[in-house]
């Protein structure tokens, strides 16, 4: 097993969106994360972009179970200076408030984002001075020859 | 729920203390002890509902498909 990156890593509204929808295998990451001791920061935004996309008991439960994993931290949006910076974001790249919760994080705090999907985040990161460090959770098994 | 109990002292918003006063004074609870003691047994409770539902997921997950994403992001952290 390779040595694990002590740096946090952020989970974008994709991942947790999967989480909220039961999605095993991604769940089983997080636990797998979580037994490695890596350091997880969701932002709370992204919570609650992943709850209104679920719209589920089993979906909140399943990501307020997040919270009972010991590497987890659920990163609040606190105070004017933090709303200000997150408005600015949302206005600057065109994200959604779920997921600029996530790069505003990301921006100050030099983490890379974990996410399903990269694409997304590629013209969002291109518009900002420094451009974040997004890792995409994929299968490299999933992507067949010839595709 | 146990018949031992422990003695704790601790600060709680004022608005909730309010509210464990109203449930006494109203008789749905016996002292502000037991409404705290209840609203902590409830929330030990979702909290292992939860743990149950994580675990029971996971064991539903491809552990080979797991370890290769794995994989995949420790190679990208590693750029």
């Amino acid at each position: 097993m390779s040595t694990p990156s002590r740096t946090p890593v952020i989970l974008d509204t994709s991942v947790l969106t999967a989480v909220a929808r039961g999605d095993a295998d991604i769940i089983a990451l997080v636990q797998e994360y979580d037994a490695r001791g890596q350091p997880i920061v969701i932002p709370a935004l992204a919570l609650a972009g992943a709850s209104l996309d679920t719209r589920s008991e089993e979906g909140d439960d399943l990501l307020a179970g997040l919270e009972l994993l010991e590497v987890v931290t659920v990163a609040p949006l606190s105070g004017a200076e933090q709303a200000a910076r997150l408005a600015h974001l949302v206005a600057r790249t065109g994200l959604d408030p779920w997921d600029a919760h996530a790069a505003a994080i990301a921006d100050v705090a030099i983490c890379p984002i974990l996410t399903l999907n990269a694409a997304k985040w590629q013209r969002p990161s291109a518009d900002l001075d420094d451009p974040l460090h997004i890792i995409e959770i994929a299968d490299p098994g999933d992507q067949k020859p010839g595709k | 729920m146990s018949d031992r109990k422990a003695r704790l002292t601790i600060t709680v918003d004022s608005h909730l203390s309010a509210y464990a006063e109203h449930l006494v004074e109203s008789g749905h609870a016996s002292s502000v002890s037991a409404a705290f003691n209840e609203a902590m047994a409830e929330k030990a409770y979702r909290d292992r509902r939860r743990r149950s539902l994580w675990k029971a997921k996971s064991e539903q997950a491809d552990p080979g498909r797991v370890a290769r994403m794995m994989a995949h992001i420790d190679q990208q952290l590693a750029r």
